[in-house]
């Protein structure tokens, strides 16, 4: 009897561990398949039989990527949106944050609630009237034009609010008395305690302005401010596609937030479930 | 002392939150009002905006294309949130299980399709979903068939759904996961004394005492998916015949494409008036609650 319960047991995990495999398998196969793709010739990829692996190993598809056309165009106009949309992202979500969370003042609560309303308006809510705005501010096709709105997010103000909600009074009441105004108590006080709130904030909005297809789609005309996400759906060939050449852009697209998680799934684990209190 | 002081009023707060209320109103909240000022012209974004009052509202409710578009996002997002709901929850109690070795590592690469850039995995999707593409090959494998993924308008918005849950499962997922952390072992194990399966405990523990994440899950995915825009963008780019144009690729080509600006203003209205449905509706679920 204690014998079949220990087989039925073992059974049942071996079950488990199966059906964990095979979904992970089916999870990760779209990836994997961009990258098998990325290394094949243009007549293998929807070749019939489907062949998995390639049968000539193409490196020239990445070489040919970022040589040919203004791929590597993209990639620094991606960089430098990230940058400047992130820093500033973090500059107004801790101010923010902080003057919401440790100050008292007429109308915070109002102002806080303004804020966090805009949760449910994501950009691609407003595309054409911010369009429109920018047109009129002179800032279609300019990198301002695609950073400034890329680099609000009303869950960062949220996060950073309650990361400093949980910092004790005391710490600012002490430099207080030291005489220390009040920006210089944020920055020597405030924001050398919130390191782990920031990077979580960094990694978070980081996704977000890289992956971001539909602003720098509306707001840019021309291919020089094409960011990476852009330039890969607008991407085809004179004559015909070169998949191969689409599929390393994606696989490079992609390679920098892979990386990062490799190396930081935990704040990607916890900024996921720290985004889940949003609601 | 130290709370009487932070309590006091200090005007010092407002220098704090200037540049966020800067940014966020001029870049948000003023193009939401002006959503509903443009919605009342006719204008092409190059000559003169022409004065026409609700006509715009009008003729989007005799418009076949927005009409079917509305619904048909409406219909994709509910589909797509139960389906996710269902995955997530069971991906969460696959990876959750304490008998699991190595279960933050299969977290982890359940977590992977979140992580990609999602027009660039959508590359590689609408690769797989061609005639002779690997889906097809398995297809034919298995059920000696072919399924045209993106050539019928009656399966398209289907190919597109198995795109956003495959995009999207590992997100919330992790939420649950969360969630699962959140109830206390005690209850399972006093309720595996007394003799309750697996699947009692599931239905009597596990699922009630999970229904804030549950919620929570409902409205961050519902949100999330109404604005798809990569995904049909670049699979499909809402065809054929319309059958995979979302909302938000319909208010893209209406603006940027046909530079119907006042009309696609009017569609955008329409947009906040489905998420300030959809936050009601929250709200009410959460008063049921509390009741």
């Amino acid at each position: 009897m204690a014998v079949s319960g220990r087989t039925k047991q073992t059974l049942s995990l071996i079950v488990h561990y199966l059906a964990v495999m095979l979904c992970g398998l089916i999870i990760l196969f779209p990836f994997i398949w961009m990258v098998l793709g990325s290394f094949k010739y243009n007549k293998d990829i929807l070749d019939i039989p489907v062949k998995l692996l390639p049968p000539q190993w193409n490196f020239g598809s990445y070489r040919s990527a970022f040589a040919s056309g203004p791929f590597a165009r993209y990639y620094l106009n991606s960089i430098i949106v990230l940058v400047a949309a992130v820093g500033l992202n973090i500059i107004i979500c801790a101010t923010a944050g902080y003057g919401f969370a440790k100050f008292r003042f007429k109308g915070r609560d109002l102002f806080f609630t303004v804020v966090l309303s805009t949760l449910m308006v994501p950009i691609h809510a407003v595309i054409v009237p911010l369009f429109v705005l920018m047109k009129q501010i002179g800032l279609v096709n300019t990198y301002l034009g695609i950073i400034l709105p890329l680099s609000l997010s009303a869950f960062g103000v949220f996060l950073m609010r309650q990361f400093f909600y949980a910092v004790p009074n005391e710490l600012m009441e002490a430099a207080r008395i030291d005489g220390a105004g009040e920006f210089r108590i944020f920055r020597m006080v405030g924001m050398p305690l919130a390191r782990v709130a920031v990077v979580s904030l960094i990694i978070f909005h980081s996704q977000y302005v890289w992956k971001n297809l539909i602003w720098p789609l509306v707001i840019v005309s021309g291919t020089d401010l094409r960011t990476l996400p852009v330039g890969i759906s607008l991407f085809s060939g004179v004559f015909f596609t070169p998949y191969p050449d689409q599929l390393a852009m994606s696989v490079s697209a992609c390679v920098p937030l892979v990386i990062l998680y490799v190396f930081f799934s935990k704040y990607f684990i916890r900024g996921t479930a720290l985004a889940g209190i949003k609601g | 002392m130290a709370t009487s002081r932070a309590k006091k009023i200090n005007n010092a707060g407002y220098w704090f939150i200037l540049p966020a209320l800067i940014l966020f109103t001029f870049f948000l909240i003023i193009p939401m009002f002006n959503a509903f000022r443009l919605s009342l012209f006719k204008w092409d974004l190059l000559g003169a905006k022409i004065w026409v009052g609700i006509k715009n509202f009008r003729n989007l409710l005799q418009d076949e294309d927005f009409i079917n578009s509305w619904g048909r996002t409406l219909y994709y997002t509910f589909l797509s949130a139960a389906i996710l709901i269902v995955f997530s929850f069971i991906f969460a109690l696959l990876l959750d299980s304490r008998k699991l070795k190595a279960r933050n590592l299969f977290q982890a690469i359940y977590f992977i399709p979140v992580v990609l850039v999602t027009p660039a995995i959508a590359v590689v999707w609408k690769l797989m979903f061609q005639t002779t593409g690997i889906l097809n090959a398995v297809v034919s494998l298995l059920f000696n068939t072919s399924i045209p993924w993106l050539d019928s308008d009656r399966i398209a918005l289907y190919s597109i759904i198995m795109v956003q849950v495959w995009v999207s499962v590992g997100y919330y997922m992790v939420m649950f996961i969360a969630g699962l952390q959140n109830i206390p072992d005690e209850l399972h194990e006093s309720a595996m004394i007394d003799g309750a399966s697996w699947f009692r405990r599931l239905f009597a523990i596990t699922i009630p005492l999970l229904q804030p994440t549950i919620i929570l899950v409902l409205v961050t995915c519902i949100i999330f998916v109404f604005g798809q825009f990569p995904i049909p963008y670049v699979i499909s780019q809402g065809g054929p015949n319309y059958s995979t144009e979302l909302l938000t690729l319909f208010i893209y080509k209406n603006a940027f494409k046909f530079l119907k600006v006042g009309y696609s203003s009017a569609v955008t209205v329409f947009y906040f008036l489905t998420m300030l449905l959809f936050s009601i509706i929250q709200i009410r679920i959460f008063q049921d609650r509390e009741a």
